[in-house]
Parts: C-alpha cells; structure tokens; sequence
C-alpha cells in the first residue's frame, strides 16, 4: 500500500503543485511589483516651452551660453518638485529676433557637453563639436550633431521647449 | 569543562567538526588563504554596509545630503564609509587573484566545475555592488557613471531599453531610480551572494582544496589550526592594509551634488578602465567592444572548465590555457595604466577636475554649516548668505557697478556704499570717477555740481543724506542743522519729502532705505528718481517683486558692511 507507485506518484505531484503553487502565489506578485515601472512615465517634464529669462541676458553675437533649463514644476514618482534642473541648453543669439539652442546633453550616452572656447567637447569620451554644434569625425563615439532645441522669443522672455532624444544612434528621434 | 562543552557542540553540529578535520593536502600554505580572505571582505562589506544603511536616505532629494552628513557629521562615519567603499577594490583584487591562481592551477577541472562557476558568479556580483552602490550617492562622479553604464546597457540589442527602463524605475532618473539601486545593493544582491557563496563553499569542501603541483596523493592534515592560523593571518594583513588606505585618502570621495546640466568629468571605478580604454581604442566599433568584449572575457572564463578537460593539471601539459588566462591578465592591466597614464597627461583635464573638486568641497563646507535644503542637495549652494540678491547682483549689476568691471556705466557698489563717509565724498565730487564719473549724465550741463562748503556743514548736510535710510545710528542735532542747510543750498534741484521729485534732480526722501532702493531698481527712470537724466534700465519686469527687494536688503547691508564682511560670505 504505501509502495504503491501511483500512490507516491500522486504524492510527488501534489507536494510540487502545492509547493509550486504557494512559491509562485508570493513571487508573482513581488515581481509585478518590481516591473512596474518599467514602461510607467515615473518622471513627468514639462512639455511646453520653458522660460529661460530675459532675452536681453544674451547678447546678439557673444559666444554660445550655457543656460540651466529649470522646469517649474516636475513630477517624480510621489513628489512634486519645484524649480527643477532638467539639464543645460547652449543657446546663442545669431541676430536681434533669431536665436539657437543646443541641447547640453550628449547624443552619445547622455553626459552633459562642455565648451572649451572653440567647439563642443563631451568629457566623457571625448566626442567633439564643432562651434556650430556639427560633429567633428573621429573625435568620438557620438554619432550626430549635438541636438537642437527649440526655442523662441514671448514677450521679450526665452522660451525652450526641452526635449530628450534617444541616445547613441545617427538618427534623431524623440526619446 | 570546556572539553565536555566542545564535545557537546560537536555532538550536535557534525559539520562543524566535519570542517575542522577537513584535510589540506600536503600539509597547510598560504596558497589556499584566497576564499576566507574573500569571506572577511564580504563580511567588512556587510558590516558597514548595515552601519551605513542606518543613515542612508535614497531619495533624489536626501541621497547626496545623507552620504555628506556620514562623511563629515557623523562621527567615524567617514571611516566606515571609506571602508565600505574600498573594500570593493580589495574584493575586485583578491577575487581577481584567486581566479588567475584557479585557472593556473588548474583547479576547475572535473569535478570542481561548479565551484569555478560558482566562483566566476561571485565575481560579477561585486562588480554589480559596486556599480549600485556608486549611483547611490548621488553626487556628479556616481550620477554621470551611472549614465554611461546606463546608456550602454541601453544600446544592448532587444532587451536594452527594457533592462534600462527596469534599472531607472521608469523614463528618466529620479526617485524610483535611486530605491531600485539601494534595494538591488542591500537586499537582493546580499541575497544572491548568500546563497552563492554558500554554493561555492559547500562545493568546494565537498571535492577538498586542490592540491598544489607536485602534492597530488600527499597524506591530508587537518585544517584546523595550522591552516586555519595562515587564513587568519592574511585576513588580519589584508584588512590592515585596507585600513591604511582608507585613512591614507580619509575615506571615499563624494563630488558635488549630482547636477543635470553641469559637464563633469565622468571617469569608471578603476576596475573597469580597461573597457573605458578598450572603448576609446576601437573607434567606431567601441559599442561593439562595450557589449562584447565582457561577453567574450566571460564566455572563454566559463568555457574553460568545458575546454581544458583532461585531467592532467601539469602546468606544462596546459600551456595555452595558462597563457591565455595569464595573458588576459597583463592585457586588462595595460589597458587600465594606459587609461590612467592617458588622463595624466591631459592638462585641461587637470584643471576641470581641480575646479570639480572645488565645488565638492564647497558644497560639503556648506553641508556642515547650514545643512542641505530638504528641497535637493543642489540647494545647498544656496545657503550663503543673501544668495538670492548676491547672485542677482553678480548677473545683473555687477557689470556696470562693479569697482572691477572694464564695462562700469555707473557708481561703483561695494562695501560701505552709502554710509556717511560715501556720501560726504560724493557731495566733493559727484562726477568724480567712482561716483558719476562714468555716467552719460556727468558730461553734461544737467550733472550735479561739486558741494562747497565747510568741513562741519559738509558733515551735517552728509548726516541729513546718510539719516534718510532711517539709520539708527543718526545724529538728530546734526540732521537737524543740515535740513536747514539743505534748505538754503540744495532744493533748486532736490527735495527731500517723501515720495517727491526735486525740480531738476532726483528726489532725497528715504534715500538709501529698503523701500527707496526696492524703487529705483525697479524704475529707476521715475520722475521721482532720475526721471529722464538716467541711464539703468528698470528691472520691474525682469525681477520679482521679491527679487529686487532682496537687492534692495543687500545694498543696504553694504552700506554698514567692511571690505572683510564682504570677502567673509565666501562664494557664490
């Protein structure tokens, strides 16, 4: 009786079920929970312009300026925050109403690009920019142009709007 | 007694006593210290680790303010930090060391296999540590490094974006990402080592230490005490060594606060410079290189119990096999010097990471003094004195009413700017250089004349100007003397009524007080002002409200302020 082969069959199944079962009955759950953010918007940024200022602190012609974009209000998980540092913006005034900005973060894995008073350099590994923000060949890993932002002018204040990009490849698409 | 409590426990852990009788062939060497050596770092590491958890706060706002605190507040913490820290480079050297010793010795060989992968298991989970727990100070060095080892997970095919959408806990960096990293660092990856280091002990006994070359079917002795006083020993080495250098650096760095739009000079934790060098020597192929060449240094490390299979462990029958882990060896250590050597001869780069520097040190200097604003670590340079009118000042003003500004359009604003001494020198020469000097005004007829009067009126009318402010310290008898002055000399142009424009001049009520400053820098173009005679533009809509009445506070604090109050704020 207690040899019997279907019986310990039986008995092996069940305790696997049963164990299987509770194990995964705790596990799912836990898992769902660390994956859930994954594809979730955590943080929520502006998506509208942003005001960077007067347009008079940039002057017609100076060298590119590096301006902090500070987002007014950022959503992160349980917090609301204030007056946020998103990233920095190289921006430059070609002519009285025409301006340019440049995004500071670099189209290669996302470190924040310096100016070294003649072009861009990405300290990380070593991608350079020309003073017009196009890639110089062979500097790098990058593999564009530092991207653009935009921006414009409201009531003689800066406005930019900050968009990320995906990184690390030749084409420029919104991340 | 104690025999009797001996046998007592032995009786009831036979494992124990198992271990205790463990045979080392051919007698002990500090050739088998490597596992408990690992074992004591792991424990140095869990230690401090649950010391330092009792202060860590992993939120985005707290991270950087809390590792600051252990570092420089709390007592002794920055010891068991820099312990903590460093311990992960001693771990990297001597689990490194193991491995060449292993694979030279051939010890992975059947039936060893599971320990070597058990092993090689081990050696990934303290990369994966150390790379978790660098995020988490969340200062400008861990934040950018994080980036890069981010971005490159991301570039991974398929599964790329997911993995970095799983490490960040959503789209961008914040919160999530940092509780991620803090309980993959203290919970799950403590767990996983547990059980691996179990696995590879237990596995380890069960087949006995490998002998050395030439001990094959020597007699065992016990491992108890003769091997285990060489463990202990090196154990003690090992730690004094990791104890001198930690004090030798006093603890572990901690940058500036993590900064999103500040370039910084991100550089890898130096056990993998030897890819950051591998990426920057292969060009175009360096994503490539990023992804395989882990893969590939993995791949042949797990193969190589698969390859290597007879069961001859003489160094001369396994030449290639030494020498590719050997040669692996000396290839990631040139790899990393070049790195380095590549960095130090980089002027440029000395100097951002000497400015770099500055700023971290900076910002923990304010740390202690005033505490890190609950509203982000970045905040915490805000909390020098008068920093929002000092920066302001700095950005908006300085350029034409700074004493070294080559641009200067109007009087020069600094230290004692309105107090009697100010002003008596103005009233001598009003045009004179630190005063109107520059100004578009004083080339004309309309510029004020210089005062002519005696020393003693001169420094009653000076009282009569200098008490406007609503100083405390104003002398009434004096004042009173220089109104009747004033009266007599002054009101063809000025007056000094509250509110009220002079005939040709600016009005002199409440000159110099919060209220008249908070005005004119809002207009300074007003009939009661400089009317049409000035040059300042007006800052009413380029300022809040509480903007310029925070200037307005910091020039009347010069006007009591010395050249040394000035320096003393420090910064900005």
């Amino acid at each position: 009786m207690v040899d019997d082969p279907d019986r310990r069959g039986f008995l092996k199944v069940a305790t696997c079920a049963v164990g299987g079962g509770l194990g995964l009955a705790i596990v799912v759950p836990a898992l769902r929970v660390c994956v859930a953010p994954t594809t979730a918007q955590t943080v929520t940024t502006p998506t509208d312009p942003i005001d960077l200022g007067a347009l008079d602190r940039i002057k017609v012609g100076a060298p590119w300026q590096r301006i902090d974009v500070i987002a007014p209000v950022v959503k992160d998980a349980w917090t609301t925050e204030h007056d946020v540092p998103l990233g920095g913006a190289w921006v430059r005034r070609v002519a009285d109403r025409q301006l340019q900005a440049l995004s500071s973060v670099c189209p290669h894995l996302g470190c924040a690009v310096g100016w070294d008073g003649k072009g861009f350099l990405c300290p990380c590994h070593g991608s350079q920019w020309s003073a017009s923000g196009a890639l110089v060949a062979n500097t790098g890993p990058a593999k564009r142009d530092l991207d653009p932002l935009p921006i414009e002018i409201k009531d003689g204040r800066l406005r930019l709007t900050w968009v990320r990009y995906k990184l690390d490849m030749a084409a420029r698409e919104p991340a | 007694m104690t025999m009797r409590l001996t046998e007592w426990v032995t009786e009831r852990v036979r494992a124990l006593s198992d271990q205790t009788r463990l045979g080392i062939p051919g007698g002990p060497s500090l050739a088998y210290v490597a596992g408990w050596v690992i074992v004591m770092l792991l424990g140095v590491e869990a230690i401090t680790g649950a010391a330092l958890s009792a202060f860590y706060a992993p939120s985005t706002a707290s991270a950087w303010a809390s590792v600051a605190y252990i570092k420089d507040q709390v007592p002794l913490g920055w010891f068991v930090r820099g312990l903590h820290f460093h311990a992960t480079s001693a771990l990297v050297i001597v689990t490194g060391a193991h491995l060449v010793q292993t694979a030279i010795y051939g010890a992975y060989k059947k039936p060893r296999e599971l320990v070597w992968w058990l092993g090689l298991v081990l050696m990934v989970l303290v990369l994966g540590f150390a790379i978790s727990g660098y995020v988490l100070r969340w200062d400008q060095a861990g934040y950018w490094s994080n980036h890069v080892e981010i971005g490159i997970t991301a570039s991974a095919p398929l599964a790329g974006p997911t993995l970095k959408g799983l490490a960040l806990g959503g789209n961008d960096y914040g919160n999530l990402t940092l509780t991620r990293f803090y309980a993959l660092h203290i919970v799950a990856l403590p767990g996983i080592v547990l059980l691996v280091v179990g696995g590879h002990l237990w596995t380890s006994r069960l087949h006995g230490s490998t002998p050395r070359w030439g001990h094959d079917g020597l007699a065992a002795t016990r491992r108890w005490p003769r091997q285990t006083l060489r463990d202990v020993v090196a154990m003690a080495i090992v730690f004094a060594i990791l104890i001198g250098y930690v004090i030798s650096q006093h603890g572990a760095d901690l940058a500036a606060p993590a900064d999103p739009g500040a370039a910084y000079d991100a550089r890898p934790l130096w056990y993998f410079r030897w890819l950051f060098e591998l990426r920057h020597l292969a060009g175009s192929m360096e994503r490539a290189a990023a992804l395989l060449a882990p893969v590939i240094v993995g791949g042949f490390l797990v193969g190589l119990p698969l390859i290597d299979r007879s069961p001859d462990r003489s160094p001369r029958k396994r030449l290639p096999y030494i020498g590719a882990v050997v040669g692996l060896f000396v290839l990631i250590t040139v790899l990393t010097l070049k790195s380095f050597a590549t960095d130090a001869g980089d002027e440029a780069l000395a100097k951002r990471q000497a400015a770099s520097e500055m700023l971290a040190s900076r910002a923990r200097a304010l740390a202690v003094a005033n505490g890190v604003p609950i509203t982000g670590a970045q905040d915490v340079f805000k909390t020098v004195p008068m920093y929002t009118a000092r920066s302001i000042f700095e950005h908006k003003c300085k350029g034409c009413h700074d004493a070294h500004s080559k641009d200067r359009k109007g009087p020069i604003i600094g230290a004692g700017h309105g107090n009697r001494a100010w002003f008596e020198a103005f009233l001598r020469a009003p045009s004179g250089d630190a005063f109107w000097g520059r100004t578009k005004l004083a080339a004309t007829e309309d510029a004020m004349k210089a005062v002519e009067l005696t020393p003693a009126e001169l420094g009653d009318l000076t009282e009569l100007l200098y008490a406007q402010s609503g100083a405390s310290d104003a002398d009434a008898t004096k004042r009173a003397r220089g109104q009747a002055i004033f009266d007599k000399a002054c009101t063809d142009c000025h007056s000094t009524d509250e509110g009220v424009a002079g005939a040709s001049g600016p009005g002199l009520g409440d000159l110099g007080s919060r209220d008249w400053y908070t005005s004119f820098i809002s207009n300074p173009k007003k009939a009661v002002h400089m009317g049409t005679l000035g040059e300042m533009p007006r800052f009413d809509g380029d300022l809040t409200i509480i903007e310029r009445d925070a200037v307005a506070g910091y020039l009347t604090w010069l006007r009591t302020a010395s050249q040394a109050d000035l320096d003393k704020l420090g910064p900005l």
